[in-house]
């Protein structure tokens, strides 16, 4: 009982410096950020309230529907791109070899780069007459393919996506090869006695051994995917005319280049409230139990 | 075992003496240094400025700073230097937190308008009416979009033409052309340059105000005239939506259509475009006075010697003066309500001594253009500059949208330009355009 009652003291006290922390840095703002979609306000001088207009103005604003849109673009990119490749990627590099480490370190590598850095990096990729990828459709003679990548409507949702998808398999590589060298040798050693083949083994054995992890994942995916903002803020500041927008880059430029900071925070809400469903929405889905 | 404790503790108490050490000898100089201060009770400033470039004129303003401050040891400066890009967004969230520095340096037009009607400026006219050689100094107009009901808050600093169409003599000597007078000449040129597989403009619009800026504040002037647009933005009797501001549309995405512009130029920024025209690779480019700074910093004097400037071309049955471009007076010192006394005092003595007639004249010779009557020395500068100060004196200048426009309705003028050079529909942009308008007008009435 003592002993008990002891333990849980511990459990608080440790708890409690991140949970205060948590509290005011986080949750108490989610709050005050919503109670600020209630006014008018320009940031300078008085703010008027005026109701539930701009969260209203929001659920009508063709522009915000159009950043989800993109934002769905890229939850789906990554969890039908990252998921997968990263999960390839652990599965062949979960030995210890040199040339393994090697790769690791180097699909990881743009995980440790300032996105800052990174999206410099593929935009002169990318740039239209001095960029690498059109001298190498050049020199390939597919002049045909060129493309001015970051501003053609068309794709340059896409063009976008591949530096996201490529600067985030890193950390889930890493995590699916934790999960995977946390599968006890016996399992495997048993399989092997059986007889199991590869893909047989991989799909009733290692799979749902670490479906949790996958889940686990899956959710970090799409949070981060809602949250994307640094990359596409210096590929293309969500231009040309709002074709790139997403969430919060259409929250952070009605925010500080519009100087609407009510309609901003209402945004802001709204992402919180729209990421809260879809979190939902995809624990619900993968609720069915592989063991 | 034993033995590493011992080893720990040593390394510990080492440690602790040394960063014992380490305080007390700080504090000692703390000390010294505050009873200097008490003896001649420093006056405390804080200034904010955006200098931070390698430009010439950037370089002059901080070397002014750092004289002024060793030449007033009663005065203590706050120099806070924030990267250009950053700037305004930095200094509005100060306003809105209100916590402002003592100065800063602020934009004419709309910022001054929404910072006083926050209440957080303090006029100079004392400053200015105390110096009245200095204030005719000034070029005519200089204090108008500084100045609120009669009082001036700001005196400019320097001064941006927005809308100069700068040319490379030699690809059009070479092509046998003539820099545009007309519509049809610049429509002309483009088919030109095209043929000879030269990018007629170079066009960055990345960060979405230079089409607006640069090309349709002069352009849209040409076509409508300036009155148009003040009773447009004042909505009284003119809506974006009248016939005339669609044709100016419909001029700039001619502009597109004939191809002027390289490909991808929603996706490069200012900067690049001026270093594609620097290093010939486009023909023209539609650009403001802070060019001539970055190129004198950046492009090679040959290349320079072969630029040329003029104004953009009329325009048929175009209401505007074609003698005339799209400009600002360049940004001033605002000084914040909250300093008084001898604070003030310091204030009104540091305002002065950066846009003091010495300075403006350094500045000029730093290739950057100013709202203060000097005599340029062209020996001084570069011949591209002395070409643009040529040019404007010969010039009046109209004013530049995004200087009048509300943030808001700026924003969807310039996404809609991104828009319109994208094959946008010229009604569909001059409606949105017009329907933020609306809104903004209804919000302030």
């Amino acid at each position: 009982m003592t002993t008990s009652a002891r333990v849980k003291g511990f459990i608080v006290a440790g708890i409690l410096p991140a949970l205060i922390l948590y509290l005011f840095f986080v949750v108490v703002p989610v709050f005050w950020s919503a109670y600020y979609g209630f006014f008018d306000w320009k940031g300078i001088g008085a703010a008027k309230f005026i109701g539930l207009a701009n969260y209203a103005e929001v659920v009508k604003d063709p522009i915000f529907w159009k950043g989800f849109k993109n934002n769905m673009l890229i939850v789906a990119a990554s969890v039908f791109g990252q998921v997968p490749i990263a999960m390839i990627l652990a599965l062949l590099l979960t030995k210890s070899g040199l040339f393994q480490r090697l790769i690791r370190a180097s699909v990881f590598m743009p995980m440790v780069l300032s996105s800052v850095v990174v999206g410099i990096i593929w935009s002169y990729i990318y740039h239209p007459q001095i960029g690498v990828l059109n001298f190498l459709l050049d020199s390939a003679g597919l002049e045909n393919l060129k493309r001015a990548w970051l501003s053609e409507p068309s794709i340059s949702m896409y063009a976008i996506m591949i530096p996201i998808i490529w600067n985030y398999i890193g950390p889930y590589m890493i995590i699916f090869i934790a999960a995977l060298q946390n599968i006890p040798s016996e399992i495997n050693d048993a399989a092997q006695i059986d007889g199991v083949g590869a893909s047989r083994k991989l799909f009733t054995i290692t799979l749902p051994m670490i479906w949790d992890t996958i889940k686990v994942v899956i959710v970090l995916c799409i949070s981060g995917s809602l949250k994307a903002f640094d990359l596409i803020y210096v590929m293309t500041g969500g231009g040309p005319a709002h074709t790139t927008e997403v969430l919060a880059s259409y929250m952070y430029n009605s925010t500080f280049n519009v100087y609407r900071f009510g309609y901003g925070s209402a945004i802001s809400t709204a992402i919180i409230i729209l990421s809260l469903l879809l979190i939902l929405g995809s624990q619900y889905l993968m609720k069915r139990d592989y063991r | 075992m034993k033995k590493t404790w011992l080893i720990a503790l040593l390394t510990v108490m080492t440690i602790s003496m040394v960063a014992c050490g380490n305080s007390g000898s700080k504090d000692a100089s703390q000390e010294n240094g505050s009873t200097a201060g008490t003896k001649t009770e420093k006056v405390k400033l804080s200034i904010w400025h955006n200098y931070t470039g390698d430009d010439l004129r950037a370089q002059t303003m901080r070397a002014t700073l750092e004289q002024f401050q060793k030449d007033n040891p009663d005065i203590q400066l706050d120099i806070q230097g924030i990267p250009p890009d950053g700037y305004r967004a930095r200094l509005k969230t100060v306003a809105a937190a209100n916590e402002m520095p003592d100065l800063f340096v602020m934009w004419p037009g709309i910022m001054t308008k929404e910072f006083d009607g926050g209440g957080l400026l303090q006029p100079i006219n004392e400053l200015l009416d105390s110096k009245p050689e200095w204030k005719e100094g000034f070029l005519p107009n200089s204090f108008s979009d500084f100045t609120i009901d009669g009082n001036t808050y700001a005196v400019p600093m320097a001064m941006s033409p927005t809308s100069i169409l700068y040319y490379n003599k030699k690809m059009f000597s070479e092509n046998n052309v003539e820099p545009p007078k007309t519509w049809d000449d610049m429509m002309h040129l483009v088919e030109t340059f095209n043929k000879a597989k030269i990018t007629p403009i170079a066009l960055g619009n990345k960060a979405a105000w230079l089409a607006q800026s640069s090309i349709l504040s002069s352009l849209g002037d040409r076509v409508t005239g300036t009155e148009w647009f003040l009773k447009a933005i004042a909505g009284e009797g003119a809506k974006f939506t009248d016939p005339e501001f669609v044709q100016a549309l419909a001029y700039l995405k001619q502009l597109s259509d004939a191809k002027a512009f390289q490909d991808g130029f929603n996706s490069i920024d200012n900067t690049q475009m001026e270093q594609m025209f620097a290093q010939g690779k486009a023909a023209m480019m539609i650009d403001g006075g802070w060019a001539l700074t970055n190129l004198a910093a950046n492009a090679s004097p040959e290349a320079m010697a072969d630029m040329g400037a003029t104004v953009l071309p009329t325009v048929p049955g175009g209401k505007g003066d074609p003698d005339s471009l799209s400009g600002v007076v360049g940004t001033g010192l605002g000084l914040s309500k909250n300093v008084d006394g001898a604070r003030r005092d310091a204030a009104f003595k540091l305002i002065y001594t950066m846009a003091s007639p010495e300075v403006q004249k350094k500045t000029l010779e730093g290739n950057q253009l100013v709202s203060y009557k000097v005599e340029l020395d062209t020996s001084k500068v570069s011949p591209i500059f002395a070409e643009v100060y040529k040019l404007l004196g010969t010039v009046h200048t109209t004013p530049v949208y995004d200087g009048r426009l509300s943030s808001a309705v700026a924003d969807v003028m310039n996404n809609g330009l991104q828009e319109l050079l994208m094959g946008g529909n010229p009604e569909n942009i001059a409606k949105k355009i017009q329907d933020a308008q609306d809104k903004e007008l209804a919000a302030s009435k």
